[in-house]
């Protein structure tokens, strides 16, 4: 029996390329998504042990709070004075304090480098002066001497055109700083530590530009030959002021690679949702293919039936036949994932997220998964075609095969997928809208569900969405467009077959496009609302670091300028809930931010207030002047008063509570950094003008930062999304692609049936362009069936999920006609090109052969 | 009416609307070598109702196939009227198929997606033209179908698909319509409803046809029989009847 299938499969090579490249590409994925983790973890986890490699421990403020959106934990600066108090410690050879924080270097072309707001960090730091303690490497130059002298790692050297001697500028705590390049250093063997951009200054000169005077980030320490880690921190701890602990060398260097791992595991999940749709619609095509195969070779089978095969044997034939297909796809796959990270890595490199040197990881676990998902899917898939091979009776060999008995939607099978629908779109809101524990696990279900649901009424709604799509056919093409229409009629089950595969993808693809075009629009409308200002100075360091503060005042001084305020990030424990907010000028905000005040103004904001969004509030049971206890990193515990209740979440400053710039001055020691300078020009002076002044002060204050008006501040705040999409639609591509391949290989088996139909009609004198033709519209038929019920269930999707983030900031609903017309469009041309190869070989079919067959 | 179904000329009937010039066909090469034709030279008069007979092997089919131009000689000529087909692409080789010949397989004729209608006028509808409508209504009188032409094929008996298949090859109002045995697939009754069609479309509309048959009784339903043996021609017989040509057959066995 096994010898009997693997013949029949080698001889049957191309249609076995066909199937299994479905299944090719989604292993690719996995595969490729899964050594790509595994090589940036083995990097970083040689990059983090590299870096602390000489570091016995360290002693640092104990952690506060774990910050939000993952920012880490949240520790305050530890005073100098404990570096000479803790040299004298037993065990200890050598004690360095660590001064490190925001810092961003300015180009020879007057340009910031890096990109903190979405990239690598760019950081600042002190030259350490213990060379076990030093990672870097100078390849250039002297370590900094003067308070103005800085090490600048490789990359960032290279990206900026600096070299040793020259003078440029540093963006730091305060006022932007000249400096001189004393020296070039690289980190190991790489130019920079994981793309970060670093400016390393004297210790005296990083305290008072990266972090405080007088303060430390952390304190590094060597042990003396013979004393442990651990007995080193040990001795450490028995000495440390309250506040404070001492982990060794290894905690460190596990903390810091857990971290990563935390970060890398949201990457790999990200794509493995991509991974998995490639590898659901590469089910469809497997499905279809072996349900196509199975029914041409019912003669076949039933002759094995007659010689004495056992439906068991027949059965185990075709799944035999799948197993094997899926072990080749499978292997083939794993070794293109293989490829693909290698590509990925050479992008990420492009986009600014440069790696070191480091060959690929290819690790058991990943060979198992792709090999386990690879045959998984295939047989899996394989299974319905599988037994109905095994219910043809031995009769069947006698027959003139009934090849592609047409299945139309029986009711009880619209029943069936109702109630799948029902389930899944029950799900999807329980997960959406129900407040349950794992929704994101139950709305990926509702998904699937819905998906299946579709998949299962479609073989009923097919024929009337193919007899509804045909319909300007005929007139359009004439007798070929009637036949084209009527294909795709005559077998439902399979042009609905096809369609599913291609209506997840560009359901996906519908899903997506709304969503983003939804929070553009909602972005726009709170930024219309909310924001009456007329300049926003960006300065393109997101929450890591921003402009001096001082900006802001010396506008509010302009005379062109009405009013100016900087906004803050600022995190705290807020009513025992880790909270992130946003500080303002309460002098100025009210003027430029709409933020409805229900009770309490904005100028009321002191050092010891807080304003409160009303429904926050009212779940709090807060009024006018309750106290909220909050606790602070650097201040600790604190009650502050509530002194505004605002009514409009999205316009103000930070949705569900923001402070006044002295209570973020009274409870955040330094450094303190604007994110965004917000301005409103003052009455009577032209935009031109104003726009003026406020550039040539950003200029002095703030190198490299960007003066947006509205509308370039839309675009700013709306271009993540816009980035996000183009990735989502490029991740999708690879479904819609293999999708393109299940349809060109049913329209090949479906041509291979029709051998002797398309024989007799060239013999009546259809030509071989009109042939084409005809295959070519069956294929775009196919394929806007699959875009419809697509869009249909991404449209859907879109609201559900418009709806459900109403509170979180998406409040418009916006459908994109145009975008999603161009999606119908692009659907019906990939249907061209998915006949490409099918129609060929149709019209090359030799007329008397078809006709003589048999 | 009759004046529609006139011959456009009285002289056609002398005229030849096919034939061939020392026609060669081999099959394979070296050891496996078969000449299908071996030197066939024959002429099909318009306007008259030509059967090839022989037995099996004898290169009957691969006469018609080739004067038809649904395959290739390799040696020798094949003419439509005066058209040498060896000259023509494959694509003027479909459009002198779609105007100017029609066809009648053994089965597996008609398209099955589209109605008995719009089979019948496929040639004209892959054309792009309308056909002469007075005519196709005739044809469709005499195929005696009329009630089902709204029907796919698989609704209509093997004889009434035959029949659809006829009228598809005389809808276009073709120099000449190759018949490939067009009742070996049906019962005797039905064979005969399709064989009096055929005849009454060269009595009644003065149409030519050659037929490929092994039934001597489908042959007897000629003006003429061409019998082949071994890729030759190897005798003739004009008003045959069913006796005389079985008497005939019977001496290929010998």
């Amino acid at each position: 029996m096994f010898t009997v299938v693997l013949q029949g499969l080698l001889q049957r090579k191309v249609r076995l390329v066909t199937t299994a490249l479905a299944v090719i590409l989604g292993v690719a994925f996995t595969a490729g998504t899964l050594v790509l983790t595994d090589t940036m973890s083995k990097i970083f986890n040689d990059l983090s042990a590299g870096v602390y490699k000489g570091t016995d421990a360290v002693v640092r403020a104990r952690a506060v709070f774990d910050g939000p959106m993952g920012t880490g934990k949240q520790r305050p600066l530890i005073d100098a004075s404990l570096v000479p108090a803790l040299s004298r410690v037993p065990g200890v050879a050598a004690a360095e304090g660590n001064a490190f924080g925001y810092t961003r270097l300015i180009g020879r072309d007057g340009t910031a480098i890096g990109n903190p707001a979405g990239g690598a960090p760019t950081l600042g730091g002190n030259w350490s002066t213990v060379s076990a303690l030093n990672p870097f490497r100078l390849v250039a130059g002297h370590a900094p001497q003067a308070p103005d002298e800085v090490v600048i790692d490789k990359q960032s050297a290279n990206l900026g055109h600096l070299a040793v001697g020259d003078t440029t500028t540093v963006l730091v705590n305060g006022p932007p700083q000249r400096v001189r390049i004393s020296g070039i250093a690289a980190f190991g063997t790489a130019d920079s530590p994981a793309g970060a951009s670093v400016v390393l200054f004297t210790t005296p000169a990083a305290q008072r530009l990266v972090t405080a005077p007088g303060k430390f980030s952390t304190i590094s320490f060597v042990a003396d030959p013979g004393v442990s880690q651990q007995q080193l921190a040990g001795n450490l701890r028995r000495v440390l002021p309250p506040g404070t602990e001492a982990v060794t060398g290894a905690t460190v260097i596990k903390e810091t690679q857990d971290q990563f791992q935390k970060f890398l595991s949201i990457f790999s999940k990200f794509l493995l949702i991509f991974a998995v749709v490639a590898l659901v619609v590469g089910a469809f095509i497997i499905l279809n293919t072996f349900a196509i195969t199975v029914a041409q070779k019912t003669r076949e089978n039933g002759l094995l039936r007659a010689l004495g095969a056992s439906r068991r044997q027949v059965l185990a034939s075709v799944l035999i036949e799948a197993v094997a297909v899926g072990i080749i796809a499978a292997l083939l796959g794993l070794a293109a994932g293989v490829a693909v990270a290698a590509g990925l890595k050479a992008l990420l490199g492009v986009l600014g997220f440069g790696l070191p040197a480091g060959s690929l990881v290819l690790s058991a676990q990943t060979v198992t998964i792709s090999l386990l998902a690879g045959v998984g899917v295939t047989v899996v898939a394989a299974v319905s075609p599988a037994r109905k091979a095994a219910k043809v009776p031995p009769v069947a060999a006698m027959q003139e095969a009934a090849v592609g008995s047409t299945g139309y939607g029986s009711k009880q099978r619209a029943v069936v997928g109702i109630t799948i629908l029902v389930l899944g779109v029950a799900a999807l809101f329980t997960g959406l809208f129900g407040h349950v524990g794992s929704a994101f696990l139950i709305v990926g279900a509702g998904v699937l569900l819905v998906f299946l649901g579709v998949t299962v009424l479609g073989r009923t709604v097919s024929l009337p969405l193919s007899r509804t799509i045909g319909t300007p056919l005929p007139r359009i093409k004439g007798v070929t467009g009637t036949l084209a229409q009527e294909n795709t009629m005559r077998n439902p089950k399979r042009t609905a077959a096809s369609a599913s595969a291609l209506m997840i993808g560009v359901g996906l693809v519908g899903f997506i496009t709304i969503l983003a075009s939804s929070t553009t629009a909602s972005i726009n409308a709170t930024i219309d609302r909310s924001f009456t200002g007329d300049f926003v100075i960006d300065s393109g360091a997101g929450m890591a670091g921003g402009v001096d503060p001082a900006l802001a005042q010396r506008l509010n001084a302009l005379p062109q300028v009405a009013a100016a305020t900087g906004e803050r990030f600022g995190a705290a424990v807020i009513l025992g809930k880790v909270e992130g907010f946003t500080a303002v000028d309460p002098g100025t905000a009210g003027k430029i931010f709409n933020v409805s005040p229900l009770q309490g103004s904005i100028s009321a904001l002191g050092a010891n207030d807080i304003a409160v969004y009303k429904n926050v509030a009212s779940d709090n049971h807060l009024k006018l002047g309750d106290t909220v206890p909050v606790v602070f990193r650097d201040t600790g515990a604190r009650t502050l008063r509530v002194a505004l209740i605002y009514g409009d979440s999205q316009a103000a400053p930070s949705p569900r509570y923001f402070i006044g710039t002295p209570a973020y001055d009274a409870n955040f020691f330094a450094p303190h950094y604007d994110t965004m300078v917000f301005v409103k020009k003052a009455p009577g002076v032209t935009s031109a003008a104003a726009l003026a002044a406020v550039k040539k002060l950003t200029a002095q204050y703030a190198v490299g930062a960007s003066v947006l008006d509205q509308a370039a501040y839309k675009a700013e705040q709306t271009k993540p999304v816009n980035q996000l999409l183009a990735l989502v639609y490029t991740l999708l591509a690879l479904a819609i692609v293999i999708a393109l391949l299940g349809i060109g290989n049913t329209l090949a088996l479906s041509i291979f049936e029709r051998t002797r139909e398309l024989g007799v009609m060239r013999a009546v004198g259809m030509t071989r362009s009109q042939l084409r033709s005809t295959i070519r519209w069956e294929s775009v038929i196919i394929a806007l069936q699959g875009t419809f019920l697509g869009l249909v269930v991404g449209v859907f999707f879109g609201w559900a999920l418009v709806l459900a983030q109403r509170n979180q900031g998406i409040t418009v609903f916006s459908v994109p006609y145009v975008r999603l017309l161009i999606v119908i469009v692009l659907a019906g041309l990939a249907g061209v090109v998915a006949a490409i190869l099918p129609s060929r070989r149709a019209a090359k079919l030799n007329i008397l052969q078809a006709i003589v067959t048999e | 009416m009759a004046d529609v179904v006139t011959p456009p000329t009285a002289r056609l009937e002398q005229k030849t609307a096919a034939r061939t010039e020392d026609a060669v066909k081999i099959y394979g090469k070296g050891q496996t070598e078969v000449r299908a034709l071996d030197g066939v030279s024959v002429e099909f008069a318009a306007g008259r109702y030509t059967a090839i007979m022989g037995p099996s092997g004898s290169g009957k089919s691969t006469l018609l196939h080739c004067v038809a131009g649904l395959d290739s000689l390799t040696s020798g000529r094949a003419f439509i009227g005066e058209v040498d087909l060896s000259t023509l692409t494959d694509q003027r080789l479909t459009i002198l198929r779609r105007d100017r010949v029609g066809f009648v397989f053994q089965a597996f004729n008609l398209v099955p997606t589209i109605s008995a209608a719009k089979n019948i006028t496929l040639p004209l509808l892959l054309a792009g033209r309308k056909g002469d409508q007075a005519w196709i209504d005739k044809v469709i009188d005499i195929t005696g179908i009329g009630d089902r032409l709204e029907h796919r094929p698989s609704e209509l008996s093997g004889g009434q698909q035959q029949r659809v298949a006829v009228a598809r090859a005389l809808a276009s109002r073709p120099e000449i319509i190759f018949a490939d045995e067009p009742t070996g697939n049906l019962d005797s009754r039905a064979g005969t409803e399709v064989l009096t069609f055929m005849r009454r479309a060269v009595d009644e509309m003065h149409q030519t046809i050659v037929m490929v048959t092994h039934d001597p009784t489908a042959a007897s339903y000629a003006d003429r029989i061409v019998f082949l043996a071994d890729g030759r021609i190897v005798d003739e017989m004009r008003e045959p009847t069913a006796e005389r040509v079985l008497e005939r057959l019977k001496r290929f066995g010998e």
